[in-house]
């Protein structure tokens, strides 16, 4: 039994000793407090010693101008801290609460006061720019999907490829004949009608809108992006067609045309002439009718059925031949009235 | 041994070596495939998928995958990722316009951790045609000199049309990538 009862009994005995313990050191706490002789009474010498400090401190805040003098503070704050939690055991629970709201405001307003005093550096990327004077390659239109990185741009050297661009209601010609034009560029044009006669290596259609294009043989690819309601006659090695819209394109191509993100596009032969084409075709080694301008590759559509991305153009709906005929005022436009479908391939 | 002088070991004994080319459409990737082959490049359709070209150049195999750069399929660039020994980066240096997108895509590309151990060639083809960009100046847009110090790189300009500068970059190539898993062999 005696052992049964001993756990017990050792336990209420050490609970009762930490009891008179803990009473035996708040006593003492409350003695010493009350053997100071400055105190009366614990709460209020708390109190106004608290007050004396805090009004220290939230003057040394408010009249400070340079940042040498915030460790200081910030060191007084957390005296005052340590402060009231030594006299928390003597303290209503209200004070307690109501210094250490005092002392998160002191904290706050220090923390103000860093802020005003040392501004905090900005977060961001910074590239060394070479020279602004530079000017832009692409002066597109800002649109809200693609990303621009002003930055990279600004590294792309200044040269600007030769071609005609942001114009509208124009007639524009170009005779690449003994010229020393290798790549051309035509981008952002409204309602245009663009003459580009000879050969070039290389050409490059950008945002057109309501436009008719007739060029002559391009000896490498033609590059396409963003067009609308256009007619277009090209003769080229290769061309892909970016983000074309209700287009129709006469064609005599090398390889099969391609097209990716369109809709509403038709095809057709090439129809274009002018004196000496063919000379200019045979040389760019386009004076065969390849047939290819009817099997294209829709590359948003990889299936073996049709896509519905683009069609062939009816017969009763192309154009004739179009003959750039030159005259001294420069290029003229002719269309011949008659239809020569019988051309056709397909 | 470890598994690396195993793969050593084995590739060794075929010397062959995987190249990827890759760059944006209408860069001219297979035209210069099938020029430093020796072949026909006056007929060639933008490529839909990819083409796989075994060519036999100096001493080693070269497997050539040669993959389609137009935007809708390049998502599918990465399926050719592993165990590429040479990454062969191809510019239309007169395709000013898209440089920053030419820019964008290669940085992508660099990220790639299964490409990180591959020779670097970028080729700044077209030069042939009047008004495109010098190598130097494709370099200092494409900023290849912030690139990872341990890649190994180099800018060649070259013309898949006359097929001027083709086999200089590509002896670079084969003889980095030679140095790298065959150690001076």
């Amino acid at each position: 039994m005696d052992d049964e009862d001993n756990p017990e009994q050792t336990l209420q005995k050490k609970h009762q000793l930490m009891l008179e313990r803990l009473s035996a050191r708040h006593q003492t706490r409350l003695e010493t407090w009350k053997s100071d002789p400055s105190d009366s009474s614990t709460t209020t010498a708390f109190l106004s010693r608290f007050n004396d400090w805090k009004k220290s401190i939230a003057a040394q805040i408010e009249s400070s101008a340079d940042p040498s003098g915030l460790p200081d503070i910030s060191a007084a704050i957390s005296d005052l801290e340590k402060f009231v939690a030594e006299n928390s055991y003597l303290l209503p629970s209200y004070e307690i609460r109501s210094s250490l709201k005092t002392i998160s405001d002191l904290k706050q307003s220090l923390e103000n006061l860093t802020s005003q005093l040392i501004p905090k550096k900005k977060f961001s990327f910074k590239t060394s720019k070479p020279t602004k004077t530079q000017t832009q390659i692409d002066t597109r239109i800002p649109q809200p999907d693609t990303v621009s990185v002003p930055e990279q741009r600004a590294s792309c050297p200044s040269r600007e490829s030769p071609g005609f661009r942001h114009k509208q209601n124009q007639v524009l010609s170009q005779n690449f004949k003994g010229s020393e034009i290798g790549e051309f560029t035509i981008s952002d044009l409204d309602s245009c009608e663009v003459k580009l006669i000879g050969c070039v290596n290389a050409l490059f259609f950008n945002r057109l809108k309501n436009c008719k294009i007739y060029a002559g043989p391009v000896m490498g690819s033609i590059l396409m992006e963003e067009v609308e309601d256009c007619v277009f006659v090209l003769a080229s090695h290769q061309i892909r067609i970016h983000f074309a819209k209700r287009s129709d394109f006469y064609l005599r191509v090398r390889s099969r045309p391609i097209i990716e993100d369109s809709d509403g596009v038709r095809f057709s032969n090439y129809c274009l002439k002018y004196e000496g084409i063919e000379e200019d075709l045979a040389m760019a080694g386009l004076d065969e009718e390849t047939g290819n301008w009817a099997s294209v590759d829709d590359f948003k559509w990889l299936r073996a059925v049709q896509s519905p991305n683009w069609s062939i153009l009816p017969t009763e709906e192309r154009v004739g031949d179009v003959d750039l005929v030159n005259s001294r005022s420069g290029v003229r436009f002719k269309r011949s009235t008659t239809r020569e479908s019988g051309k056709d391939n397909h | 041994m470890g598994l690396l002088s195993i793969i050593r070991k084995i590739k060794k004994k075929e010397k062959e070596m995987r190249i990827l080319m890759v760059g944006l459409d209408n860069s001219g990737k297979t035209t210069i495939v099938l020029k430093i082959n020796g072949e026909d490049t006056s007929v060639i359709s933008p490529t839909l998928g990819f083409n796989i070209k075994t060519i036999t150049y100096q001493k080693y195999t070269l497997n050539i995958w040669d993959v389609g750069g137009q935007r809708t399929i390049r998502s599918y660039w990465r399926n050719y990722f592993e165990q590429t020994d040479g990454l062969v980066w191809v510019v239309d240096s007169s395709d000013l316009r898209r440089l920053d997108d030419c820019k964008m895509e290669l940085d992508n590309l660099l990220k790639e951790e299964r490409l990180s151990g591959a020779s670097l060639l970028i080729f700044a083809n077209k030069q042939d045609i009047k008004g495109a960009l010098t190598p130097a100046e494709i370099a200092k847009v494409l900023n290849l000199e912030a690139m990872d110090k341990t890649r190994h790189w180099k800018i060649a300009g070259c013309s898949a049309y006359t097929g001027e500068g083709l086999l200089e970059g590509f002896d670079w190539l084969v003889q980095d990538i030679a140095s790298r898993i065959y150690m001076l062999d």
